[in-house]
């Protein structure tokens, strides 16, 4: 009777030694893939949550609110261990996090603003980098001058962006905005920021002395645009925000007129969720130890001549 | 001999339906979860709005009119209704408000195809854009989003006896345009006009009447997804719809090589949207990579269409 009885606990040891642990499943749900931030993030995340041996699946909404409700609903059903959710739609989505809660999974979501379903989102303040990117370009124009203005309206980042530079201007009175185009494309935005932009330089040649551009792939082109019309580096200061190695590329080459980005870390937001989901889900830290509050709030980095050396390395 | 022309014509009839048959088998044996009830209820309740705005484009494709409006039109009559719940206005007016803008949009495509005889396919496209800058500009882009009433929100969240109501929603809608087109004096007017206009016209039938109810028929049903995508997302956003542009036409082209071969039916596009999500839901358990989706998604509508066609063209013609 003891022999089986150990014969027994033996066997059920062996069994849980040779049977291997159960890989955690993380899936990731981005917004929209086709964009580069959105992008980043959620292969910043595969990348460290395959790093750790996760069983990942990348889902991508296609920028489709109805889409991005499904695919909530999609991987509950596929009774995944954990969901990052990078720059999704929480308050529209709010019926299928909550079903999430209830189904058990743990939900963080990336740059989307925080749920009572979901354990935080990690962001960085945009109100506060809008601010940041506004002062710079008003203090390399010595806070007088005129500008020109580039804005998306249709993206929460970029929208609250503009707010916070109307709020700069409003204290700024000797700053006159000659022109501000909006983009209107999602599709073929580039075309439609170089239509709208190249009419405004026109329109406004050898008249400004800076220009604000509400994200980087927006400035990009309007370097592209300054640097067809015969404008040299210093002759127009060209502030944006989002950061990377093309806007590092471009800030450290003496032809290009980009000269200065606030660089968001959108791969440490990545890694930064599958860390704490590491740790809360996994580990069980507690949650407040990873954060208090709602928001994990992550720091944007200035990048212009003076910094662009350090940060690229 | 015999036997090869029933099986052409049994595949040119039952091909996709066969072809869908063997996707769910594929994914009931190796997605895991997927035959789970809750499941299931959650790809029909998914596929509601997909077959909801594809019956709508196939009333209008039946009478020879191609309706390219009708997603950008929901979007805009999304963002009436969001907009006027969003203002506390009392339900029942912005439920009616969302719809009668989805119906003011076909009747104006009608009038402009059949009054103006500007083709469908420009007129409708320029109806989109017009849809879509309005939209922006009922919303400056900021989506409509809050705690709504929630006998609004029950439209798109509720159930019956744990059947979802948009899943009600979807049958409603196919069952009408079912008794319409299979029932009704006007239903058969609808489908001549498209199947042989002139004859039509001289037995009598008013062909521009027709093409008008059709296109209206489109605007109404894109109304009606407006109200139940509001209702179920409890947001509204300007481009909210515009994803279902080319899934809806994907399912009305797959459902047009079954049952009845060549011709838009209303079981075909149901099994064209069923097909649509089934593939999606059941890649995603199976956990592909997002990107295999739409690569499936085009192979599929490729594969099923042009192996129909031949055998129609073989059919029709003896190529």
């Amino acid at each position: 009777m003891r022999r089986s009885l150990a014969a027994t606990v033996f066997g059920i040891a062996l069994l849980a030694v040779a049977i291997p642990a159960h890989a955690f499943k993380l899936g990731i749900i981005a917004f929209q893939m086709s964009s580069e931030t959105h992008a980043r993030v959620a292969n910043a995340a595969a990348a460290a949550a395959k790093a750790r041996g996760w069983e990942v699946q990348i889902l991508n909404s296609e920028g489709s609110l109805p889409k991005h409700a499904e695919q909530i609903e999609a991987m509950i059903q596929a009774k995944v261990d954990g969901l990052i959710i990078a720059m999704g739609k929480p308050v529209e989505a709010d019926a299928q996090l909550a079903a999430a809660k209830q189904a058990g999974i743990p939900v963080i979501t990336a740059v989307a603003g925080a749920s009572p379903h979901t354990l935080f989102d990690i962001q960085v303040n945009d109100y506060e980098v809008g601010a940041q990117a506004a002062l710079y370009l008003l203090s390399k124009l010595n806070y007088r001058g005129n500008i020109l203005i580039e804005r998306y309206e249709n993206n929460v980042a970029s929208r609250i962006r503009g707010k916070v530079l109307d709020v700069v201007l409003s204290e700024n009175s000797a700053i006159k905005v000659l022109g501000s185009h909006s983009m209107a494309r999602t599709q073929s935005w580039q075309e439609d920021v170089r239509s709208g932009m190249q009419a405004l330089i026109l329109q406004n040649q050898g008249k400004f002395q800076g220009i604000w551009a509400s994200f980087d792939g927006q400035a990009y082109v309007i370097d592209d645009l300054l640097r067809a019309q015969g404008l040299k580096k210093g002759d127009v200061v060209l502030v944006s925000i989002d950061g990377g190695p093309e806007s590092n590329r471009r800030i450290k080459d003496p032809d290009s007129l980009l000269t200065a980005t606030y660089a968001i870390p959108f791969e440490k937001i990545g890694e930064k969720a599958v860390d704490a989901m590491d740790q809360i889900v996994v580990k069980k830290t507690p949650r407040e130890k990873i954060v208090n509050g709602p928001v994990l709030y992550v720091e944007a980095t200035l990048v212009d001549a003076t910094t662009v050396d350090q940060i690229s390395k | 001999m015999t036997g090869e022309v029933g099986f052409s014509a049994l595949v040119a009839r039952y091909g996709t339906a066969f072809a869908a048959f063997f996707v769910f088998c594929v994914f009931a044996v190796a997605a895991p979860n997927f035959l789970s009830a809750t499941n299931l209820l959650n790809v029909l309740k998914q596929i509601s709005f997909l077959a909801i705005l594809g019956i709508g484009f196939s009333l209008a494709l039946i009478t020879a009119e191609l309706d390219l409006s009708f997603a950008n039109v929901c979007s805009f009559a999304a963002v009436v209704v969001g907009g006027l719940i969003h203002r506390g206005t009392a339900p029942a007016l912005a439920i009616a408000a969302g719809i009668l803008v989805g119906c003011l949009a076909g009747i104006a495509n009608g009038v402009l195809v059949t009054r103006l005889k500007i083709p469908s396919l420009i007129a409708t496209l320029a109806m989109a854009s017009v849809a879509n800058g309005l939209a922006f500009a009922v919303t400056g882009g900021v989506a409509f989003v809050g705690r709504w009433d929630p006998s609004f929100l029950a439209i798109g969240r509720g159930a019956v006896l744990a059947i979802p109501a948009l899943v009600l929603w979807m049958a409603a809608a196919a069952l009408l345009a079912t008794l319409l087109l299979t029932q009704t004096r006007l239903g058969l007017h609808l489908v001549f006009t498209g199947e042989a206009t002139e004859a039509a016209r001289l037995a009598g039938i008013d062909i521009r009447s027709m093409k008008l109810l059709g296109l209206a028929l489109s605007g109404f049903s894109a109304g009606l997804v407006a109200v139940l995508l509001t209702a179920h997302l409890n947001s509204a956003a300007p481009n909210m719809a515009g994803d279902f542009l080319l899934t809806a036409i994907a399912a009305v082209l797959l459902g047009m090589t079954v049952f009845e071969p060549g011709r838009c039916n209303v079981a075909g596009t149901l099994l064209g949207a069923a097909m649509i999500g089934v593939l999606g839901n059941g890649l995603v358990l199976m956990g592909a990579p997002y990107y295999l989706q739409d690569i499936m998604l085009g192979v599929i509508l490729v594969a099923s269409v042009s192996v129909s066609a031949s055998t129609i063209k073989k059919a029709a013609f003896g190529i």
